[in-house]
């Protein structure tokens, strides 16, 4: 009797030591992170970003995995697709291994100002506002943006047949933005669903829980091939986007080494090979 | 489609691991944190009391997607920055630790006040009276509603995914967009979910009647 007592309390003890350690571990980590955030020393370290990935190995790269065919599972549960080659082939060039991590689009930006990320390859489109927070690399494709609405919807062909309607649109994409800045004051009343990813809101518009959504014709293909929605693509591009590389600000060295790679890409034709792969066809230039 | 569901396993396997790991390690700390918040409580001055119901009241007050996403993302602000699963483990330790000592508030509070007496009255100190006379017999009373906060963290994890760690629920989402199939899968990840929690309850039980054994 007297033992399991004694047991109970050293069992305690034990695990407040523990805890405490763990927390001691927390304590120290901030003063790594912290030099990026100081004002004054932040371009010493922030500009060391690319000898810090080189002396790492490892390039940590964010993206959707929910995006085929620019990012998604293949059958052997490995990310593949467009961006991933993209960001294969921009860390070989630089000489190291990309590691990539998949999340939902809306956190993307927000991890990589937060660090958690060296770069995002996820059709990030390169924006005037998102340019005030974050920096991008020259860009790497240029995507037509549609209006896609279910093959039985007739009556919407253009922005101006929004009204009334609800719209689905990625949360936290540019699109979004685009939706609601740009097309709802225009357009007048229309509802907005957002969702984190691609796939959801087509199959929302398959079922017929949204009346149409914006997104990209490359983005269509493999979904309505795979499973036959019942969807479709209709009026002329609404607009032109351009994705580029997502990377921090005040990051020139590791800019000016993922322009230079895709720069290489494009001219010794690995680009090219890239964009047939996933597309089918040449690059639009 | 079963056979579809089958190929899988083994890829969402990898994503209930990441689940069971933090269920446990949250689970861990959340009982220190709770048993430490639930004696502040009864037995600390007055700001530590005052302190510690703080702590329970905004945990409980606020929704756990909140407190992931302080963690992740707003500490980060501050140079406080953590992994994404250091995050997600520490939110869920926090946040179950404010439950679990409601349970043991109320379970110590459910001691008999003779058995405090009885302790003096031995000669015992207030620190050893807890220790050994209130505290063994609390946690017993606290084994049942445990369980409930236990298995109720277990599916909290699937809030996790939302700052990328790649547990059950997330593995879950990228089958779906590769095979842009729902059902199949969501059934999948809600079995395993299901045998997981059974397998907690099981092993409480076990706890359960270990500690109804009389002294």
């Amino acid at each position: 009797m007297k033992t399991r007592k004694k047991g109970f309390l050293v069992t305690t003890l034990m695990a407040v030591a523990l805890f405490s350690l763990v927390l001691s571990a927390c304590g120290t980590k901030p003063e790594a992170s912290n030099t990026s955030n100081g004002a004054g020393s932040s371009n010493v370290a922030a500009s060391n970003q690319l000898e810090a990935i080189k002396k790492a190995g490892v390039i940590k790269v964010g993206m959707m995995g929910t995006y085929p065919p620019y990012n998604f599972l293949n059958d052997n549960k490995e990310l593949d697709g467009f961006d991933v080659d993209i960001a294969k082939e921009l860390a070989k060039r630089i000489g190291v291994k990309p590691e990539f991590t998949a999340q939902e689009f809306s956190g993307l930006v927000p991890s990589l100002q937060k660090k958690k990320f060296d770069a995002v390859i996820s059709q990030v489109t390169i924006t005037e506002d998102r340019k005030k927070a974050i920096d991008f690399t020259e860009p790497y494709i240029t995507n037509n943006v549609n209006i896609i609405v279910n093959s039985k919807t007739n009556d919407i062909t253009k922005l101006e047949d929004f009204k009334g309607k609800t719209i689905g649109v990625g949360l936290g994409t540019n699109d979004e933005s685009y939706l609601r800045n740009e097309v709802l004051p225009k357009v007048g009343d229309f509802e907005i669903k957002t969702y984190d990813d691609v796939i959801t809101s087509l199959k929302d518009l398959n079922s017929g829980r949204i009346d149409a959504t914006i997104n990209n014709l490359y983005a269509l293909k493999p979904i309505i091939d795979k499973n036959g929605f019942q969807i479709k693509a209709v009026g002329e591009p609404i607009k032109s986007d351009q994705a580029g590389v997502a990377i921090n600000q005040k990051t020139p060295e590791l800019k000016e080494a993922l322009n230079k790679a895709l720069k290489e890409m494009k001219e010794d034709g690995t680009y090219k090979t890239i964009f047939k792969k996933w597309f089918g066809e040449e690059p639009k230039e | 489609m079963l056979e579809l569901m089958w190929e899988n396993v083994p890829f969402l396997l990898k994503g209930a691991y990441y689940t069971l790991y933090i269920t446990i390690v949250s689970m861990f700390f959340g009982l220190i944190i709770g048993l430490i918040v639930a004696v502040a409580r009864l037995k600390g001055n007055r700001p530590v009391r005052w302190l510690a119901r703080m702590y329970v009241s905004i945990i409980r007050g606020t929704p756990v997607l909140v407190q992931i996403a302080v963690i992740y993302y707003g500490l980060d602000d501050y140079g406080i920055s953590f992994g994404s699963l250091t995050a997600a483990c520490l939110a869920l330790s926090i946040n179950t630790g404010a439950y679990l000592s409601e349970t043991f508030r109320g379970a110590i509070l459910a001691v008999p006040q003779g058995q405090t007496e009885a302790a003096y009255a031995t000669g015992m100190s207030p620190g050893q009276t807890m220790w050994r006379i209130i505290l063994p017999q609390a946690v017993r009373i606290a084994i049942a509603p445990m369980g409930n906060t236990f298995v109720g963290m277990l599916k909290e994890t699937s809030l996790v995914s939302f700052i990328g760690v790649s547990e059950l629920m997330r593995q879950a989402q990228l089958l779906q967009a590769q095979y842009l199939l729902y059902m199949p899968f969501l059934l999948e990840i809600g079995l395993m979910y299901w045998i997981m929690s059974i397998g907690f309850s099981a092993i409480l039980e076990r706890v359960e009647k270990r500690l109804a054994r009389a002294y």
